[in-house]
């Protein structure tokens, strides 16, 4: 399987696409910062016994004033900005996943429900999913945290109440297409019962536009929470993750404190860039018409 | 060495080899293929998926995109070459000397502009009539392929038209220009059989008028031996056999060409079993070393695995690339 | 051929009609009284009788939306027809429900046109030939024989146990079919639903399926339906011709009959357009002008009165059922009463 992926048409390309081996790169670079990244930091920045107020506003090491144990220099409240960057990531990039495999499932399976039953439930499906779409995502997210509440739960459901439509307008189309495919029909000949004939033959050949989707999602996904928490209504100071930590940053920024805003933000632009290159190549790639 | 029985041919193809670069290895789609039309001929072009065809077809036109490209061999149209021509050249043979038919009408319409603008478009570049001589023009062109209320018509979308209807428009926008030559690729393929017969009708009385020639490109040897005066057929991107119309429908002397005809079902009379060609087409990255078609031949002997067949004289017109090739009267 | 006198397959008066104009929202409409809902339907078979014996293979012949493949796949059940009977084996099947038709899908399989489309890319091939015959078996020592059943059916096909474990993509369009057949016939049925089967492949390829269609009917005794646009394969494989046109059927014969004495004008129109590597000879010459007309919005009378050359008045007014000429031939066409009409 790895000799015939490594002479496969796929990795031929993506040697030879930059975009996509620095997309990549970035990626697993960011997977490290949330797998390992905390390990490699000596200061917990929520363990408020690690924090010294004497180290409050320290600013990047190579500055003067910086302190080699605080790399990118603190916050108010002594937290040191790269610490906190690696533990926020975690928290973005966690809530960017488990946005878009919620999305993702709940999506797929209306979709393949709309494009395979038709009739009225198709149209009940389709048309909320319209009236979704024509409100800007970071509206309805708005709205949904205002009625529920903030917290990591509900930044969540609002994601996943924003990002499922996309799948299932996507699975519904392709789903349609598939069914009038003789396999399908032939299942119907087999004998088949429609939970396996979407099960065996509709859902697997529907997954491939999906994924270009999925990733390109936990980006956009990334960046709406951090608007989100941004403007205050996202994750709670307890658990901050890259937004907040812009919005802390921000507050000071004016006052010349510019490194706790900007390198966090810096690290959300470097996140998403690095996704949506690869993203991109992915899309170059699985779309038969471009081939 | 090519001897044919036109002296001065309008177009002549010599060689020719088109390939195409993919990543699981060179595709020789057109390797090495020679014939010639006269002036007012009917040649068709006949193979199986993979034979190469319509590739042929489009390299005469240089329309050959990436991974694709004309890797030798000379297309001459009235003795200048085409494959060194300049893309301006080309643009002005396309269409003005050469126009295509293809096998879906909507290919070569643009669905967003009349069928009037599309035929005025060609009549504007390829002539230097005034607007009503090129609409009168346009209007007589659409009744002469047999659309009634002409002058209507024309302002009338592609889509507005049926199947059938919409092969008849292309054919009037493909003999517009008066071109000397007219590919048509698997022209009726996608029309229903009494269709098909109205628009073959209409295709071979068009060109006796307006004494064009043509290349008509086809799987169906049932269609090609009732429109062609001349038969090349194609196998893996060779010229295996060709000749006069009848003497090859009747006589082949290429195994492949016996086999193609007898696994055609007959309604004249019924035998309880077709015959078949064993076996399917190599794949064409790969070919067998020697000639392509040995592997599913009923005569194939060693020669035939150690060397390439080349295109020699046989009975009656027939040239044929066989080692052992089929006298007149004999079974494969 | 018959060996008892219940036929394979008895079709009586079949009608399937599709609704057509979008989605719920698009049909609702606002009327005099409120909201209806609107039905517009394509009426794309409208009342079609045949029989199959056992063992005999009949072919459906027409050109594109004529309703043929509907028939094909309405008796296949993948559509519920309108009305009418479909009868496999004197049992009507056309109101079953899903559970009542899991038996008689082991009477009855499917061939399909598009060996691209008609395997799963996704399912290796014992998956796809096993398909039919799990569903019909539910035991376990069932369900251990059936990997050697497969590999007898691939041999059956002319393919072998290694293919097994691979892909549709690794198979030529040829090879494609026999897995097809190998699926279709997995569960023994009596009754081959074949919606042009071979119209897809190289004439080279073609000679080949039609050959082993042929040796798997000897060998097992199948009845086909036979659905093709091309005369010539038709007159090859079939025993009896059906022909259809705009969702009727005109014309129905044994083989020989039909294309030694076509009765109905399209019929002979059907026969002397199709293109053939004989030179001419001086063969009756039906040319049709026109194109079919659509489905939405059928003809008054006979259907094919809009092209047919001998049309008169009575063919406006009244629609010709089929009627018995003799020979086990049956027309539908008012020529049969007014022989003096029919000029060619």
């Amino acid at each position: 399987m790895t000799t015939g992926f490594l002479r496969s048409e796929f990795f031929h390309n993506y040697k030879r696409s930059t975009s996509a081996i620095v997309g990549s790169g970035l990626m697993l670079f960011f997977a490290a910062c949330v797998l390992i990244g905390p390990f490699l930091v000596t200061q917990n920045p929520y363990d408020i016994a690690s924090l010294d107020l004497m180290d409050s506003y320290k600013p990047p090491m190579w500055l003067e004033g910086g302190d080699s144990r605080f790399p990118l220099g603190t916050d108010g409240q002594g937290r040191d900005v790269w610490a906190s960057i690696l533990y926020g990531a975690r928290i973005s990039v966690f809530i960017g996943l488990v946005a878009m495999i919620a999305s993702c499932t709940i999506g797929t399976l209306l979709g393949l429900i709309a494009g395979f039953y038709g009739g009225v439930v198709d149209s009940v499906i389709m048309r909320i999913a319209d009236i979704q779409l024509s409100f800007p995502s970071i509206l309805i997210a708005l709205f949904l945290m205002s009625a529920v509440g903030t917290g990591v739960d509900k930044v969540l459901i609002a994601l996943t109440a924003v990002g499922w439509v996309v799948y299932a307008r996507t699975v519904r189309g392709s789903t349609l297409s598939e069914i009038e495919k003789e396999y399908v029909q032939a299942a119907k000949v087999a004998g088949l019962p429609n939970h396996k004939i979407i099960r065996k033959h509709v859902l697997p050949n529907v997954l491939t536009p999906l994924i270009v989707i999925a990733t390109i999602q936990v980006g956009t996904f990334v960046l709406i929470e951090a608007s989100l928490s941004f403007l205050g209504v996202g994750v709670p100071i307890t658990q901050p993750s890259l937004g907040l930590l812009i919005k802390n940053g921000f507050d000071v920024l004016f006052s010349g404190l510019w490194w706790t805003s900007v390198f966090p933000g810096f690290a959300i632009m470097t996140l998403v860039f690095g996704i949506n290159l690869f993203g991109d190549f992915l899309r170059d790639e699985l779309n038969p018409r471009l081939k | 060495m090519m001897t044919n029985d036109t002296q001065n041919p309008l177009l002549a193809v010599r060689d020719l080899r088109t390939y195409f670069h993919t990543f699981s290895g060179t595709v020789k789609a057109v390797n090495g293929v020679s014939f010639e039309i006269g002036e007012g001929e009917v040649m068709g072009l006949v193979g199986e998926s993979g034979g190469g065809k319509s590739v042929v077809g489009f390299s005469v036109l240089g329309l050959i995109d990436e991974p694709g490209k004309i890797e030798g061999g000379e297309i001459l149209l009235d003795g200048q070459d085409l494959v060194t021509a300049g893309e301006d050249r080309l643009r002005e043979v396309r269409g003005r000397e050469i126009s295509m038919v293809f096998q879906d009408p909507m290919t070569s319409l643009n669905p967003l502009h009349t069928v009037g603008r599309q035929m005025d478009e060609v009549l504007r570049l390829h002539t230097k009539l005034d607007a009503d001589a090129r609409h009168q023009a346009c209007v007589e062109m659409l009744e002469s392929v047999g659309i009634s209320q002409a002058a209507e018509r024309l302002k009338a979308f592609p889509h507005q038209f049926s199947g059938g209807m919409r092969q008849r428009v292309v054919i009037a926008i493909a003999l517009l220009a008066r071109p000397r030559l007219i590919i048509a690729d698997e022209p009726t393929t996608a029309l229903d059989v009494t269709i098909q017969s109205q628009i073959l009708k209409l295709m071979r009385q068009q060109i006796a008028d307006k004494g064009a020639s043509m290349i008509l490109i086809t799987h169906d040897l049932a269609v090609v031996s009732e429109m062609a005066d001349h038969i090349t057929v194609l196998y893996c991107g060779n010229v295996v056999e060709r000749g006069k119309t009848r003497d090859l429908i009747e006589t082949p002397s290429h195994p492949y060409t016996r086999g193609l005809i007898d696994s055609i079902p007959d309604t004249a009379h019924r035998h309880d079993r077709l015959m078949q060609i064993p076996g399917s087409v190599p794949d064409i990255r790969n070919l067998p070393k020697g000639c392509n078609f040995r592997d599913r031949c009923p005569r194939a002997q060693a020669l035939c695995a150690q060397q390439e067949p080349v295109l020699t004289k046989q009975h009656a017109t027939l040239w044929a690339a066989c080692h052992y090739p089929l006298k007149p009267g004999e079974t494969a | 051929m018959n060996t008892s006198n219940t036929p394979m397959l008895e079709v009586r008066d079949l009608k399937m009609h599709f609704p057509i104009g979008g989605g719920f929202f698009n049909r609702l409409k606002l009327g005099g009284k409120g909201v209806r809902l609107e039905n517009p339907v394509v009426q794309a078979v409208n009342g079609v009788s045949f029989k199959i014996g056992r063992g005999e293979i009949m072919a459906l012949v027409g050109e594109s939306g004529c309703g043929k493949s509907t028939v094909a796949k309405t008796i296949a059940r993948i559509h519920k027809p309108t009305s009418g009977e479909v009868r496999i084996e004197g049992e009507d099947i056309a109101g079953y429900g899903f559970a009542e038709m899991l038996p008689v899908r082991a009477k009855m399989q499917m061939i399909f046109q598009d060996p691209y489309a008609s395997l799963n890319p996704r399912q290796r091939v014992r998956d796809i030939v096993a398909e039919p015959l799990l569903e019909q078996t539910k035991t376990a020592q069932g369900r251990k024989d059936v990997p050697a059943r497969i590999e007898a059916l691939l041999a059956k096909v002319g393919l072998n146990s290694e293919h097994a474990g691979r892909y549709p993509h690794q198979f030529s369009g040829g090879q494609r079919q026999r897995i097809g057949i190998a699926r279709a016939l997995s569960v023994t049925p009596g009754l081959i639903v074949a919606d042009e089967p071979v119209s897809a492949l190289d004439v080279s390829i073609q000679a080949q399926i039609l050959n082993l269609m042929k040796d798997l009917r000897d060998e097992f005794g199948l009845a086909y339906l036979f659905i093709s646009h091309d005369l010539s394969v038709v007159h090859h494989i079939a025993d009896r011709v059906g022909v259809m046109y705009l969702g009727s059927m005109v014309e129905n014969a044994p083989r020989d009959v039909l294309f030694a004495k076509p009765r109905h004008p399209y019929t002979r129109a059907l026969l002397s357009a199709a293109p053939s590597i004989k030179e001419k000879r001086d063969k009756e010459e039906i040319v049709l002008s026109g194109e079919v007309p659509s489905a939405l919005n059928l003809p008054s009378g006979c259907c094919f009165r809009t092209r047919c050359p001998f049309a008169w008045d009575r063919c406006a007014r009244e629609r010709p059922a089929l009627q018995d000429v003799g020979d086990d031939q049956t027309v539908a066409c008012h020529l049969i009463d007014e022989p003096e009409r029919d000029t060619a």
